[in-house]
């Protein structure tokens, strides 16, 4: 059945139509948490990204062996040990990022994205579908992540990724980068999403897809 | 595999998932480890450098209050200033600053708040304030030659006179007098326990 | 900071859901009514001691004396799976209307970053035993807080005229900011 669908749609998926953030609504909590800034989010997407591929090229390898009564236990075992190696990997070789991102990057364990694809997706596919599934899901969740950095960073502190764009004329917003401002940035991005979706749909002919 | 019964093949397949967990994570341990304790200890050096007047060297000595680190230059064992780590309340949580006294402790040689989530544009003052372009460290750096007797005092709207007293942050007084509190109560430690072994004021 | 400054900073300062974003899974799911969001919030509660006892046992017992740090992740995660089947075991045995009011939230648990954030932020600040504990009851306390007001809310809201596209998630991350804004105003009360 799945074998129908082609690899590109595979990949694709991930980062519109079924984005794990925007539709799904999974992995909020580093998507609110870590946005602050540009570069905060792009470095959790890419820390997620590595252990959804990780996860999900080990567990479809050995999809046929895992009892099912036992999957969910050594789904997560395999999640939290590469969610260690990229811990240590940005305490060793990225400090300042390690520091600024502290105590979500272990939270990846916890991150529904992951585990969701695992059960969805890794566990019934062969390791080449997979790892594209995952590669899409991954792209459309740092998407997502840098795309909500980037708003906050320029309105509550007039930069991009550290650089400042605005000039001294502008007061920043320093809600933006408060918690409130994450929920109020991501519901409103969730409702362009929702209007943007519907206005290419009707374009479509009505037909939903 | 279906010859063997399915409990047998759960303990199987968990056990070797979890063999090969650990084998990763020793190997990568041992890849990691050194660089994030060689990270570690500079952070500390570099907060020890930038509180304290230039050194050669610095030992630590555990107190009842905590570490106390004593800088030295190689010329001499006489410490020319000490560093030890403040911890308490600030406004939203926990504050961690390095602080710098003078070899008689009487007088502060600098601080850094290390840690802090106080407000952002605001609290956060304490360590930068990117408003004011000439001088963006303007809250910590007059800490340096404060005297601590009878207590560092934050004051409010107007210039301090006296050789105790800071300028509190307009919008974040109480982020200022957390610092202060912080500073009076844990020098006041470190100075007992300093004297305790055998330091200057025994 | 005293137990009940640490009790307090948990709860309301530093909510785990409104401010650390810990827990917004179920914050966005179940939350949809005030009964069922007393439940969800007690179910958590519950784990939330448990887990802080355990977790810091094993840390302190068992990875500290060891020089196993790095299993820290691979551990906790484990330890509250099945500490959650074991809850959920023992009340269906014990209680059938207790079951029937918490066992179906206790499945969703695992994977609320809630729990095992509670547990690192343990381990990152140092508490010692009594001071897990207190910190554990305080973020359960606060996770029921956040979890009953967006409750209260949302009810609310089903009557209310929401513009289309906002209707769903998107309300609920407004209605959230604004509750995370009126939570600001309790810090400078530690």
């Amino acid at each position: 059945m799945s074998s129908t669908i082609s690899l590109k749609t595979e990949f694709v998926k991930g980062i519109w139509k079924e984005n794990p953030v925007m539709a799904s609504l999974l992995g909020l909590c580093p998507a609110l948490a870590v946005t602050n800034a540009a570069m905060n989010g792009l470095a959790m997407g890419l820390a997620t990204t590595f252990v959804l591929l990780s996860s999900s090229l080990m567990i479809s390898a050995l999809r046929n062996f895992i009892p099912h009564q036992v999957r969910i236990a050594g789904y997560i075992v395999i999640i939290a040990t590469f969610v260690t190696v990229a811990d240590r990997f940005l305490a060793a070789y990225l400090p300042v990022i390690s520091a600024s991102l502290g105590p979500y990057i272990p939270l990846i364990v916890v991150n529904c994205l992951i585990l969701g694809r695992q059960e969805a997706f890794s566990s019934r596919n062969g390791i080449g579908r997979s790892l594209l599934d995952s590669l899409g899901m991954g792209l459309g969740f740092i998407l997502v992540l840098v795309v909500l950095g980037i708003i906050r960073e320029i309105l509550g502190s007039g930069s991009i990724f550290g650089v400042a764009i605005l000039g001294d004329w502008f007061t920043p917003w320093m809600i933006m980068i408060l918690p409130p401002g994450a929920f109020l940035t991501l519901g409103i991005l969730i409702a362009l999403a929702n209007w943007y979706n519907d206005t290419s749909r009707s374009k479509d002919g009505g037909v939903v897809s | 595999m279906s010859k063997m019964s399915l409990s047998t093949r759960m303990i199987l397949v968990l056990t070797l998932i979890t063999v090969l967990s650990g084998g990763i994570l020793a190997g990568w341990d041992l890849v990691t480890k050194p660089k994030i304790a060689f990270h570690r200890l500079e952070a500390l050096k570099t907060a020890i450098g930038d509180v304290l007047p230039a050194h050669d060297t610095y030992t630590s000595e555990e107190t009842e209050f905590g570490t106390l680190y004593i800088a030295t230059r190689d010329s001499s064992d006489d410490p020319i200033g000490f560093a030890f780590m403040a911890v308490g309340s600030g406004f939203q949580g926990e504050l961690r600053i390095m602080v710098g006294l003078t070899p008689d402790m009487t007088q502060l040689t600098g601080i850094k708040v290390l840690e802090q989530i106080e407000t952002p544009g605001l609290g956060t003052k304490i360590v930068v304030d990117p408003s004011n372009k000439q001088d963006p460290y303007w809250f910590p750096a007059q800490f340096v030659g404060i005297h601590v007797s009878p207590e560092i005092v934050a004051i409010k709207n107007v210039k301090p006179t006296h050789n105790n007293e800071v300028q509190g942050i307009t919008g974040a007084t109480i982020s200022s007098i957390a610092v202060t509190n912080i500073l009076n109560k844990q020098i006041a430690d470190i100075q007992k326990a300093w004297a305790s072994k055998g330091g200057p004021e025994s | 900071m005293s137990l009940f400054l640490l009790f307090f900073s948990a709860a309301i300062v530093n909510n785990f859901v409104l401010s650390y974003f810990l827990g917004i899974c179920p914050f966005v799911g179940v939350s949809k009514r005030v009964s069922s969001a007393v439940s969800m919030g007690m179910a958590v509660t519950f784990v939330m001691l448990i887990t802080a006892v355990v977790t810091w046992l094993i840390y302190h017992l068992l990875l500290v004396p060891f020089e196993v740090e790095i299993l820290e992740y691979v551990s906790f995660i484990l330890v509250i799976a099945s500490l959650v089947q074991l809850v959920e075991m023992f009340i269906r045995k014990v209680s059938k209307p207790l079951y029937d009011t918490l066992g179906i939230y206790l499945p969703l648990i695992t994977t609320n970053c809630a729990i095992l954030g509670l547990a690192l932020f343990s381990v990152l600040r140092d508490y010692s035993f009594i001071e897990s504990v207190v910190f554990g009851l305080g973020a359960g306390v606060g996770f029921t807080l956040a979890l009953v007001i967006m409750a209260g809310i949302r009810e609310e809201l089903e009557l209310a005229p929401v513009p289309k596209y906002f209707q769903g998630a998107g309300i609920t991350m407004i209605v959230a900011g604004g509750l995370a804004l009126a939570f600001m105003g309790f810090a400078g009360m530690i």
